[in-house]
């Protein structure tokens, strides 16, 4: 029987949602696996859990060392996003308004970071901070992590600069307004909603950043991931599903204030 | 007597002197000098890239000039920075600010400058009522429609009360209807206010329409400057005739005095000083100007004295609604377009022999011109 064109599209669609399906569950699946785990009452993890508690939370919250390292990293984080955001504001302004030579290959210095191997990059700058004796330290957590975070802040200011039509801010200036006033009073609300996203990324890459840290922690300053490492290798307790559930937590809560953003504002961002 | 004294002792508020801008080799613009007086509403005429757009950024202060001077009321304005130059400025994209509600943007100006909120809701209030947005001062500038933001854009430009208005191309991106509409508007608003406005455009209907003068532009250059009248009917180079409206081009070989041949036939011409003979010059006649008449008649009413006549033969007439025009050949295969009211008829079929007069006073004479000038297209480098 031949199919008509109607039930032939309606096939086609059955078998992409089926397939979309089938890659979304691939994806999620192990963060679904992972939180449930963080409430079973198995110590070893096993799947289904036998049954619900909230004992792990309890022994996470309690234990000062993970307390330590989920605190380090979101102060690495924040501090990170800080400067990833003050570092990356007049680059982006220099790499989209900037006429001189040489810019292009500015640009692909400071994207580099995204291309180059993340180990390549921890191992050069775990070498420097030996020789300068910076490891283990917030300085040496931070400039790592403002290394990596540094092209996604840019891009997406770059993105939002572009779209920016410029004789907006000249009209503010003829109107009275200093360039400074101008980029401050008329530019960066305009660009705020990439600012925004570029401060999200910086967060999110520092965040959940586990190579660099590695090499940059001692036992006196971990981040979260690293805590999760170490204990990992261990012993395997159901507490690094808490910390992962957490890390998980915080994350989606960003990626979700990022897209609410984007919502709003469809045209940057 | 007395008015071209007056005229002599006004003092212009803003004056060009011998100003360039050199980008490398390319001389975007080429040692222009004008006076711009107090009042007046002056309109950059020219194709894209002839040098308008630049002359105006030189006055806002986005461009230095690579040399020459801009004078304001005597003082130079080429080392203060545009946001003390105290002028006000419409943009084509309108550029208001996203973020701000139209009172906002009025107000944009007077909040850098300090002003009390008491003067600030006052002067913007009056802004408002001036350009007929009352109703619309709480809204966003996506808010509206692309007339009522260019609206906001002049009262933002004029709420400061600056002594000269910049305009670039400020009604490009609306609809023809709402153009027209914003240019009366703009007409009414300038002779309420009396500012100096610098409009730039493209369209010369429009310059005509706004301004009391008009200056073309040219590869850098201002090549015509006078009313738009002036310019239109006398126009003071092959250029200008070419790049104002349709023109006739006749080459003829001047015969001394205010005597010429074209294509072998005799023809009265202008009394032009400094003519050599035998020398070629271009006659221009606008296609309004010139009558097509059928070899009937031509026979009837004979030719008034004063003018001059040249047999062609007819290769189109085009019916354009409130006017006709006829395209014709002469014998020597020079185009000619003579366009009338369709009031007056035009009962000519292509292929008739025509006759096509003109008074000899209406035909400009040039002794100088360059092939491309009379190409319409010309103008931008």
């Amino acid at each position: 029987m031949l199919l008509t064109p109607n039930a032939m599209s309606r096939r086609l669609r059955l078998g992409l949602y089926t397939t979309t399906g089938v890659i979304a569950l691939f994806l999620l699946l192990p963060i679904v696996f992972i939180v449930l785990l963080s409430f079973g009452s198995s110590q070893w993890l096993v799947f289904p859990p036998p049954g619900w508690t909230l004992k792990w939370y309890g022994q996470f919250f309690s234990n000062a060392e993970w307390m330590e390292a989920a605190l380090a990293s979101l102060k690495v984080a924040l501090l990170t996003t800080v400067f990833a955001v003050a570092l990356g504001l007049p680059i982006a302004f220099a790499l989209v308004r900037g006429r001189f030579p040489g810019r292009e290959m500015l640009y692909g210095l400071f994207t580099l970071p995204m291309i180059v191997p993340l180990v390549i990059i921890a191992v050069a700058v775990y070498a420097l901070f030996l020789k300068l004796g910076y490891t283990g330290t917030l300085f040496s957590f931070v400039v790592s992590h403002v290394i990596v975070a540094l092209p996604f802040t840019i891009i997406s200011i770059i993105n939002s600069l572009k779209l920016f039509d410029q004789s907006i801010e000249d009209a503010a200036v003829i109107c009275g307004a200093s360039r400074l006033q101008a980029i401050v009073k008329v530019t960066f609300p305009a660009i705020r909603p990439g600012m925004i996203a570029g401060a999200l990324f910086a967060f999110l890459v520092s965040w959940d950043e586990v190579v660099l840290s590695v090499m940059m922690a001692s036992p006196n300053l971990q981040t979260l991931p690293v805590k999760m490492w170490t204990t990992l290798r261990q012993d395997l307790t159901p507490v690094i599903a808490v910390a992962s559930t957490l890390l998980i937590g915080l994350s989606v809560l960003v990626m979700m204030i990022a897209a609410a953003l984007r919502r709003r504002n469809p045209v940057s961002a | 007597m007395s008015a071209v004294l007056c005229e002599q002792q006004a003092k212009p508020l803003v004056s060009l002197r011998n100003l360039n801008k050199h980008y490398g080799d390319f001389a975007a613009v080429d040692d222009i000098s004008l006076d711009i007086q107090d009042g007046e509403f002056l309109t950059f005429l020219g194709s894209s890239g002839s040098g308008k757009s630049t002359t105006l950024s030189m006055l806002a202060g986005f461009e230095t000039p690579s040399s020459g001077e801009i004078l304001v009321n005597g003082a130079s304005l080429v080392n203060v920075p545009p946001h003390k130059r105290d002028i006000g400025m419409v943009f084509q994209r309108y550029s208001l600010f996203p973020h701000l509600s139209v009172r906002d943007n009025i107000a944009f100006p007077l909040a850098i400058r300090k002003r009390s909120a008491a003067e600030r809701d006052r002067q913007v209030d009056a802004m408002l009522k001036l350009v007929q947005l009352d109703s619309f001062a709480q809204r966003r500038p996506a808010q509206l429609s692309g007339g009522q933001q260019q609206r906001v854009a002049i009262a933002r430009a004029l709420v400061y009360e600056p002594r000269i208005l910049l305009m670039d191309e400020p009604l490009g991106a609306l609809d023809k209807k709402l153009r027209e509409d914003l240019q009366d508007e703009l007409r009414q608003l300038h002779r309420r206010l009396g500012i100096t406005i610098v409009y730039v455009t493209h369209d010369q209907e429009e310059a005509m329409r706004l301004s009391q003068r008009i200056a073309i532009f040219s590869h850098g250059k201002i090549v015509g400057l006078g009313t738009g009248y002036d310019l239109y009917q006398n126009p003071p180079n092959a250029f200008v005739a070419s790049f104002l409206g349709n023109s006739n081009f006749l080459r003829v070989k001047a015969h001394g005095n205010g005597a010429a041949s074209f294509e072998g036939q005799p023809l009265a011409m202008r009394l032009t000083p400094g003519l050599a003979e035998g020398q070629e010059v271009l006659l221009m006649v606008r296609p309004e100007k010139a009558l097509a008449l059928s070899a009937e008649q031509a026979a009837r009413e004979a030719l008034p004295a004063g003018w001059n006549e040249v047999t062609a033969r007819v290769g189109e007439v085009l019916f354009l609604g409130e006017s006709q025009t006829c395209s014709v050949v002469t014998h020597g295969g020079t185009a000619m377009t003579v366009k009338a009211l369709s009031a007056a008829g035009m009962p000519m079929q292509p292929g008739d022999s025509v006759k096509v007069r003109w008074a000899v006073a209406d035909a400009c004479v040039y002794s100088q011109w360059a092939p491309s000038d009379l190409n319409k297209a010309a103008g931008a480098h």
